[in-house]
């Protein structure tokens, strides 16, 4: 069963959270982004190209075109393929553990698995970036010696940066699923 | 001992101050000013060059408008960033006592771990705190 909600990021871009319970103990969440507009690509070629066509102008020299077209045509693919992240989802496997994908807007994907007995808590946490303070939702690792500490921090959903109102969702849905390896017994240790 | 009140003692060391940068301001502004060959004329002449009359206060100047920049920038780049632990907790925390709960007393202050924050905000229990 999958569900859709709207919602909006920090920096106030409209999102969705896409819900998706595969079993009792699994779950999918995936937080989209808006797709590349093409009125922001056409801005940005339209005013490299001007830039470009201002400098020619000037020097007369038209290897400025030239190098303007391939900047621009490489810039998008660099865009496309390292930076703009259409997709970020979340699985949760109780007992397996929890796998982090981010889906760029060139068709790659990266993932990332942290198995469940490293995984302490999925907590909301806030803290200052740029000049703002912003809630984001992290997952704490365990420490091997200390059972009371954190190794490792691990932050989600860093380039949708959804609110307080998709995060309080996506925590819920973790808790209910983390909540389990509590009462079930423990008959899966592999040592 | 130590209290801001004035004393007769600070008024002199504040008095001597005040003459002395006035007393510097003065010389500055003949040292400046003064074309060299008057100087000469008088017998004065080991004097540094009047170009630092100039340079110094705009060095002066473009220090603090830089020192503006570099504060805002080391404050930017001493705040943790989002994935370290110092967001969660830090020594102080870790090293905390445990005082045993007593009955009718007010509880002891002590960091409460982010786990059980965010499961008394977030996770809502049917319990006395219903507002709605």
């Amino acid at each position: 069963m999958a569900e859709e909600r709207r919602f909006r990021s920090a920096s106030g871009v409209p999102i969705t959270l896409r819900r998706r319970q595969h079993s009792a103990s699994c779950r999918e969440l995936a937080v989209r982004g808006p797709r590349l507009q093409l009125r922001s690509l056409s801005a940005a070629t339209s005013a490299v190209w001007l830039a470009a066509y201002g400098l020619f102008a000037l020097s007369e020299n038209s290897m400025v075109l030239s190098a303007a077209i391939f900047i621009t045509l490489i810039g998008l693919m660099i865009y496309l393929h390292f930076v703009k992240i259409d997709q970020e989802s979340l699985l949760v496997i109780g007992s397996l553990g929890i796998q982090v994908t981010s889906s760029y807007a060139s068709g790659k994907e990266s993932t990332v698995f942290i198995e469940m007995g490293q995984v302490k808590d999925v907590v909301i946490n806030e803290a200052i970036h740029m000049q703002k303070v912003i809630y984001y939702l992290c997952i704490l690792l365990q420490d091997p010696e200390d059972p009371q500490g954190i190794s490792e921090v691990v932050p989600l959903f860093q380039s949708s940066k959804p609110r307080l109102d998709c995060l309080i969702e996506v925590y819920k849905s973790c808790q209910e699923i983390l909540e389990q390896r509590k009462t079930a017994p423990q008959s899966n240790e592999i040592k | 001992e130590n209290s801001p009140a004035p004393l007769p003692e600070r008024a002199i060391y504040g008095f001597a101050l005040f003459l002395g940068s006035w007393f510097g301001f003065i010389l500055y502004l003949i040292w400046a000013y003064i074309p060299e060959t008057w100087l000469f004329s008088l017998g004065l002449t080991y004097w540094p060059q009047k170009y630092w009359a100039v340079a110094l206060p705009v060095y002066l100047l473009v220090a603090v408008g830089i020192g503006y920049i570099l504060l805002f920038g080391m404050n930017m780049m001493s705040t943790a960033p989002l994935n370290s632990t110092d967001t969660i907790t830090d020594n102080f925390a870790k090293k905390q006592q445990q005082k045993k709960f007593q009955e009718e007393a007010i509880p002891a202050l002590r960091d409460i771990p982010i786990s059980e924050v965010n499961r008394m905000f977030f996770l809502p229990e049917k319990g006395l705190c219903q507002s709605r």
